[in-house]
């Protein structure tokens, strides 16, 4: 288990509903909320739904529908144009969680609000906020292809309550039954996106895949790093949206066909999945500098700045003994390996002198 | 200067730590009490802070930080050699590796 000592906090938090109140305040639950894959519980999701109706002081919808992807919710909203009755989703998000926010701001001030932000919900309203508008992006993508279409679909999606992915605020803002984000908070733990309307709800089941970098950024290069049950899925490297098709070409790469890529950013992904060290030993590339922080590599690449690399070597031992040997960009105006290990902690070459390195 | 992977923690003298710094709240302890610099979300292990102490971020989860530790300290990581700490103020700074157009942040 990835997250070793917090997996048994974390399923017991997800079952009981309220991650936030059971971790203390800790906004780990939250983050596995919201990174959280396959099926969830339709029922708790429904009786979440009814429950935020009750709490916004609306009557209870007449239909549930269930979709399993938020192209596939926007797909049946279009075709229930007319029939759904207006949407509730103020009444029913915006309105308790602004509510709840004054509240929280009045009690704690501006300051203590802040730092209340910064030690909840910040860090995943960070990595979270992305992938949304990444969501959005492709589902515009794949559901309109005319532009005149692209408005409405827009209008749509700010239709939704994001479900799991309202995890930042809801670790920030205690979603407990006096706060009217109790529903909300229920609806997060089984469900993605839904959609709130007079008449009918729509909800879409979360991703079955996802696949995230350190940064928090999609990230897989042997397919989809986000996909939903029917197929809808997003390809990225390392944050950077890639055709799938491409990503299939990454492992017949050859030094020839990274410098024949016309695009600078794919020909970064290639570069990045080839192996700059691989690159540079297959062509043939002299080191710039080398000095006793690492070695500063460089490579020319026709119609684009410079890569500017330092190789440099892990100081803590792996288990077999051997030392990790890595590799950093820095600018391409980098002209010492010192220089360029000084410029990825934010010095200047000279004052860059580590006592102690493990 | 001490460097323990991805984190570099630069001594601060007492003249130089920002007056709102000596006045702001450290950010929480985790779970098992240390103050935790970086962690990575993936492998979940994180570059801690063991002992007495206070976190002060600077800006944003990736942001540097200034870290007081009054009696020293010990910083630890589920993959690196522990690194002690001698008493004072640091600012606590995470590698990052350029990226045409932005600047991105190492995570080990």
């Amino acid at each position: 288990m990835r997250h070793g000592d917090h997996g048994d906090l974390l399923g017991g938090d997800a079952s009981r509903g309220r991650p936030g109140a059971e971790a203390g305040g800790e906004p780990t639950g939250w983050r596995s909320v919201a990174a959280a894959t396959g099926p969830g519980a339709r029922d708790a999701a429904e009786a979440g739904v009814r429950l935020a109706y009750r709490r916004a002081g609306l009557a209870e919808p007449e239909r549930l529908r269930w979709v399993d992807s938020p192209l596939a919710a926007v797909r049946l909203l279009r075709e229930e144009a007319g029939r759904t009755g207006a949407s509730v989703r103020r009444a029913l998000r915006d309105e308790p969680l602004a509510a709840q926010r004054e509240l929280m701001h009045d009690r704690l001030g501006p300051t203590g609000w802040s730092t209340h932000w910064r030690a909840t919900g910040a860090d995943l309203w960070e990595t979270t906020a992305p992938l949304v508008e990444r969501i959005r992006s492709a589902v515009i993508a794949a559901s309109a292809p005319r532009p005149r279409d692209e408005a409405a679909i827009r209008v749509l999606l700010l239709d939704a309550v994001l479900g799991q992915h309202e995890a930042a605020w809801l670790s920030a803002l205690d979603p407990g039954p006096g706060s009217g984000l109790d529903g909300l908070a229920v609806v997060a733990n089984s469900a993605g996106w839904w959609w709130p309307y007079e008449n009918v709800v729509v909800l879409s089941e979360r991703p079955v895949e996802l696949w995230r970098d350190e940064a928090g950024r999609l990230d897989r290069s042997d397919g989809p790093a986000l996909a939903y049950p029917d197929g809808f899925a997003l390809h990225a490297w390392r944050g950077l949206p890639v055709p799938g098709e491409f990503l299939k070409r990454l492992d017949t790469l050859t030094p020839a066909l990274i410098r024949e890529e016309e695009n600078a950013e794919l020909r970064r992904v290639m570069l990045e999945h080839y192996g700059y060290d691989r690159y540079l030993t297959e062509s043939g590339a002299e080191p710039v500098h080398r000095d006793e922080t690492g070695v500063l590599w460089r490579i020319a690449l026709p119609g684009d700045e410079d890569v500017a690399m330092v190789e440099v070597v892990n100081s803590t031992p792996e288990p077999d003994g051997t030392n990790r040997t890595y590799w950093l960009r820095v600018p391409p105006r980098t002209r010492t390996a010192r220089e360029g290990v000084a410029w990825t902690f934010g010095l200047e070459a000279d004052t860059y002198a580590p006592l102690r390195q493990t | 200067m001490y460097r323990q992977g991805d984190v570099l923690i630069v001594p601060l003298a007492a003249e130089a730590v920002p007056a709102d710094a000596l006045e702001a709240e450290s950010e929480p302890r985790d779970g098992r009490g240390r103050l935790v610099l970086a962690l990575g979300e993936v492998t979940g292990h994180a570059h801690a802070v063991v002992g007495p102490g206070r976190l002060i971020r600077e800006g944003g989860a990736f942001g540097p930080a200034l870290l007081h530790v009054p009696d020293g300290a010990r910083v630890v990581h589920e993959e690196h050699a522990v690194i002690p700490l001698p008493r004072g103020w640091y600012r606590v700074v995470r590698q990052r590796e350029y990226v045409p157009g932005s600047v991105r942040v190492v995570a080990d």
